[in-house]
């Protein structure tokens, strides 16, 4: 169709939208569809086109992050993490209530081997960008339930001096809840906080900046096991 | 009897100097704070300011609020690339490929302009803060925290890249200010910075400085001392000069320290670092004996906590005369600084005997306390427009004049 054609179909479809007198203030649902009725199919996607535009802005921004797409495609995730990302697995992280940003990274750490982990690797080798936002996104939002079996809390005190002294709330928050740029550590078992301790302490845990690589070098071997007794056993 | 209570006393000393190794072992395990809260004040201990996260995906092109950027009236301002993850350091292939760095992304990626469009590959990741690119001769070099190195042919196997060729890995592998800048010197060699491990702190001999080394790996040697953490420099199209922007230290207050431009003219120049800041403000801490006249004084100060990145001096046509040799300083912003600062393209015009000229070119990345994106560093194009990379909207926006 050249110019001179359109502005035509344009005009018309002018008169087809006059021809419906219907004009706003007053304008409701029935209303439209007469006009829609009456419309030539031209003045029909005039209509329609804004609405149409709209919706697809509206489902693309929602694909950045869409937490309930992320709760369809969870089901890969949960078998291991546990239902809604509460694991009772102490092996593995509890992901329900984790700083969003934190898990999209991760699962890119993971994808471009920076993250070594036989199970994770071809897990978010399949996943795409817009995956990794929605499972981000979806684990970020549940609510993380505290670990089934209380932890012996007796290193505990010592931990949380020791926690104090290497400045783990500096980035963790004042509560462990985490923030933007560093995990919530709240309801990490203690399994899992010793295993990536040693692995930060070895420099072979993946780091996205080396923050915590060069955080863990000054702790004492000795100091971990207290450490995650303490991390291990908030609730 | 006696024994008894000599007894008592063996055993309280012991007791006490237990208690006192004790202690002792505590207090030496009382490590450094994170590097981004080091050399914070006591007075400041409560402070909610902390660095800004970068976000693990860029914006959609949708996203991206272009009509947001302001420029100098006749100057136009387009989205000319988007999706590129942490985009950061942009640099020209021979035969027109535009190579892009990243820093936590840990990705190299080439954008191929197809007339009304961009391509973006992504030709090298895992890399460990690869924020360093330099072209020449047919060759890609990428510099990351702990080393430099080479992929050959490159523009010609986008798809395939080759190997990455060690160029220079004899360098210290701290991740605080590890990341690099590299950029080729007029004199053929690449210039690259190692900045100080810390906020604040004497740093080892090694650190602190902009350094060179031949593009085959030998004759490295030290340019500047004294420098924190400069991510961005440039030389002067006619006299052939260093100039270079260096991240001022954190934690001394809203309004101080400036970050500053400087000249290193010739090798072997100390830019003050730890000892004075700005040129006049010693150090609390580290200040202490020493004087801000012993060091090289800056050329300017661009204002405190404002990051500032790239450093270009502005050599085509399609703007107008005056923008001649002008200076774009890419402004990424604060975090150390309540009201934010920064988020902008400066630019910079040299004067004869009289201070440098600074005024904005692109702003409005901030809108009032909210960031959308980081203007980090920036690109000429051929034809003279200006490109700018965004590292936290993961975009490339084109900055052009008049027609």
């Amino acid at each position: 169709m050249d110019e001179l054609d359109a502005a035509g179909v344009a005009r018309r479809a002018n008169r087809g939208v006059n021809g419906g007198a219907v004009q706003p203030p007053h304008c409701s649902i029935k209303k439209v569809v007469r006009i829609l009725r009456r419309a030539t199919t031209t003045c029909r996607i005039r209509l329609l086109l804004p609405l149409l535009i709209a919706t697809l802005i509206i489902t693309s921004a929602a694909l950045a992050a869409d937490a309930e797409a992320g709760r369809r495609k969870a089901a890969a995730c949960v078998a291991c993490h546990g239902p809604d990302g509460n694991s009772t697995n102490p092996a593995v992280p509890t992901l329900a209530g984790q700083v969003g940003t934190y898990l999209h990274w991760q699962l890119l750490l993971y994808r471009d081997k920076r993250r070594v982990d036989a199970q994770m690797a071809p897990i978010a080798a399949a996943l795409s960008e817009t995956d990794m936002a929605d499972l981000a996104a979806f684990f970020a939002a549940q609510r993380p339930t505290p670990p089934p079996e209380p932890t012996v809390a007796a290193g505990s005190d010592a931990g949380r001096r020791l926690a104090e002294s290497y400045h783990c709330n500096d980035c963790h928050g004042r509560d462990f809840g985490g923030r933007e740029y560093a995990p919530r550590l709240r309801g990490l078992s203690r399994e899992y906080v010793v295993a990536q301790m040693r692995g930060f302490k070895a420099r072979t845990r993946g780091d996205l900046d080396g923050a915590m690589t060069q955080a863990a070098q000054p702790v004492a071997d000795a100091d971990i096991e207290p450490l995650a007794d303490f991390i291990g056993s908030m609730r | 009897m006696r024994l008894s209570s000599l007894r008592y006393v063996l055993a309280l000393t012991l007791v006490v100097a237990v208690v006192l190794a004790t202690g002792l072992v505590t207090a030496q395990q009382s490590t450094a704070p994170p590097t981004w809260k080091q050399g914070q004040p006591k007075e400041m201990e409560s402070s909610t300011l902390s660095p800004v996260a970068q976000p693990p995906a860029p914006k959609a092109a949708g996203e991206i609020p272009i009509d947001k950027i302001k420029v100098p009236q006749g100057f136009k301002v387009e989205l000319w690339a988007s999706g590129i993850n942490n985009a950061r350091v942009m640099t020209w292939g021979d035969k027109g490929t535009l190579f892009v760095s990243s820093r936590v992304a840990g990705n190299v990626y080439a954008v191929v302009d197809k007339g009304g469009s961009r391509e973006v590959k992504t030709i090298a990741k895992g890399l460990n803060l690869p924020n360093g690119v330099a072209f020449k001769d047919g060759t890609l070099y990428i510099a990351e925290i702990h080393r430099i190195t080479k992929m050959e042919g490159i523009e010609g196997k986008l798809d395939s890249p080759p190997e990455m060729k060690v160029v220079y890995d004899t360098l210290p592998k701290d991740a605080p200010h590890g990341w690099k800048y590299l950029a080729f010197g007029p004199d053929g060699k690449l210039y690259f910075n190692i900045g100080a491990p810390c906020n604040i702190c004497i740093p080892p001999d090694t650190h602190a400085n902009i350094s060179r080394v031949n593009p085959d790996g030998t004759g490295f040697e030290y340019w500047a001392h004294g420098v924190r953490n400069s991510v961005g420099f440039d030389w002067h199209p006619v006299t052939k000069e260093l100039y270079f922007t260096t991240h001022a230290r954190d934690w001394l207050g809203e309004d101080v320290p400036s970050d500053r431009l400087d000249v290193a003219a010739k090798k072997g120049l100390h830019f003050g670092y730890p000892y004075c800041h700005q040129g006049d403000i010693p150090d609390p801490e580290f200040g202490k004996g020493r004087s801000c006249g012993e060091f090289a004084a800056p050329l300017l100060k661009t204002g405190p906590h404002v990051a500032g990145n790239g450093v270009e001096f502005y050599t085509g046509s399609m703007f107008p005369a005056e923008y001649k040799n002008r200076i774009f300083l890419a402004q990424r912003g604060s975090w150390n600084r309540s009201q934010k600062i920064g988020f902008r393209v400066m630019m910079v015009t040299l004067r004869q005997g009289d201070v440098p000229k600074y005024e904005p070119f692109a702003e409005g990345w901030l809108q009032g306390d909210q960031i959308w994106g980081r203007p980090v560093y920036t690109r000429q194009m051929k034809d003279g427009s200006l490109l700018i990379s965004d590292d936290y909207a993961g975009a490339i926006y084109r900055v052009s004049y008049g027609r």
